[in-house]
């Protein structure tokens, strides 16, 4: 019986050379860090009223929900009303506190269910109040939250559905620059 | 692994694997945070946005700056604001004169470049301005811009606010 020797492979050491790493690196964390955008920004629209000589969009006689905010320093009030008998209206007090803007988000979901059709709110506010604190009641007013539902109109368009699900109620009127 | 040799013949040795590490967890944070928006924009110095949960993205640039002391339509001061106001010799009727002058010409520049043929998509857009401005100033002056801007046919605002993070 022939003894076979095993060979034993040779190990040699080898190194990677990681210096074209690094400086690929380099060069993209330098590009990165310079373009880098680290606030991200985004928008809240809002409209004006405005004079027209278009037609009205709602006939007179229709009977249809009115949704009215309005800002103080340190007061806000929601109201939602009927324009006809019976009026239902509903009206709620809120504090410009972050707790009562939460609570005030979540009334304006349930005037939103009481008026599916209505999607604009007519939005008032003193002078004196920060924009600071108007962007946190436009939050509360206009943005649906994760959990919150979508009021899509009847025979939405694609353009529509988007629109309604990011926003509770779309249209916003800032009523007092007008006043 | 990098390796020097000394004046004594010793050979000394850096690891470099940590850095790659660190470069690596460097690049992979930043191009997650890369932004994907529309445009990207560099909010002006002297203006602090407000936080806000909205998910509607900036998509174009801001027209009107309102920054601590001054207003800037399409990067040109116009107007100084001293304790939170415009100074009288600006003030129109509740607006502010030289706003309006300079949308009024922003607003007929856009009507030439479309000339008849404009789409209702076209008119929203030309009726629609974006306003970057300071949290810290008052609905009063808001209004003031407001006004000056309707009066120069602009009914729709995009108001820039910094997007929460979630």
């Amino acid at each position: 019986m022939s003894k076979k020797k095993k060979r034993k492979p040779k190990y040699r050491d080898i190194e990677l050379n990681v210096m074209p790493f690094i400086d690929v690196f380099s060069l993209l964390n330098t590009f990165l860090l310079m373009s880098a955008v680290f606030l991200s920004v985004g928008v809240l629209e809002v409209q004006i009223p405005f004079l027209t000589s278009a037609p009205p969009e709602k006939k007179e006689d229709e009977r249809s929900f009115d949704v009215k905010v309005d800002m103080e320093k340190d007061k806000i009030q929601v109201t939602g009303v009927w324009s006809k008998p019976p009026l239902n209206e509903q009206k709620r007090d809120f504090k410009v506190t972050k707790e009562d803007i939460a609570a005030m988000h979540k009334f304006m979901i349930e005037l939103r269910r009481t008026a599916p059709d209505t999607d604009k709110v007519s939005f008032f506010t003193e002078d004196d109040v920060l924009w600071k604190d108007i962007s946190n009641v436009l939050d509360a007013i206009k943005v649906r939250g994760p959990a919150d539902p979508v009021f899509a109109p009847k025979g939405a368009t694609d353009v529509q559905k988007a629109i309604a699900a990011e926003s509770i109620y779309p249209k916003v009127v800032m009523s007092s620059v007008m006043l | 692994m990098a390796s020097v040799s000394s004046d004594s013949g010793e050979t000394l040795s850096l690891n470099l694997m940590p850095m790659l590490d660190i470069f690596s967890i460097l690049i992979v944070f930043l191009l997650m945070s890369y932004s994907t928006d529309p445009v990207s924009y560099d909010v002006n110095g002297g203006v602090e946005l407000p936080e806000s949960t909205t998910l509607s993205s900036l998509d174009e640039l801001p027209a009107i700056k309102v920054t601590k002391t001054e207003i800037l339509v399409n990067d040109r001061k116009v107007a100084n604001i001293i304790g939170g106001d415009v100074e009288d010799k600006d003030k129109a009727q509740g607006a502010i004169q030289p706003v309006y002058d300079e949308l009024k010409k922003l607003a007929d520049a856009n009507k030439r470049v479309l000339g008849g043929r404009v789409s209702e998509i076209d008119k929203v857009k030309m009726s629609t301005v974006t306003m970057e401005m300071d949290k810290n100033h008052r609905f009063k002056l808001m209004k003031r811009i407001m006004l000056s801007a309707q009066q120069a046919d602009f009914i729709a605002f995009k108001l820039m606010v910094a997007k929460q993070s979630s």
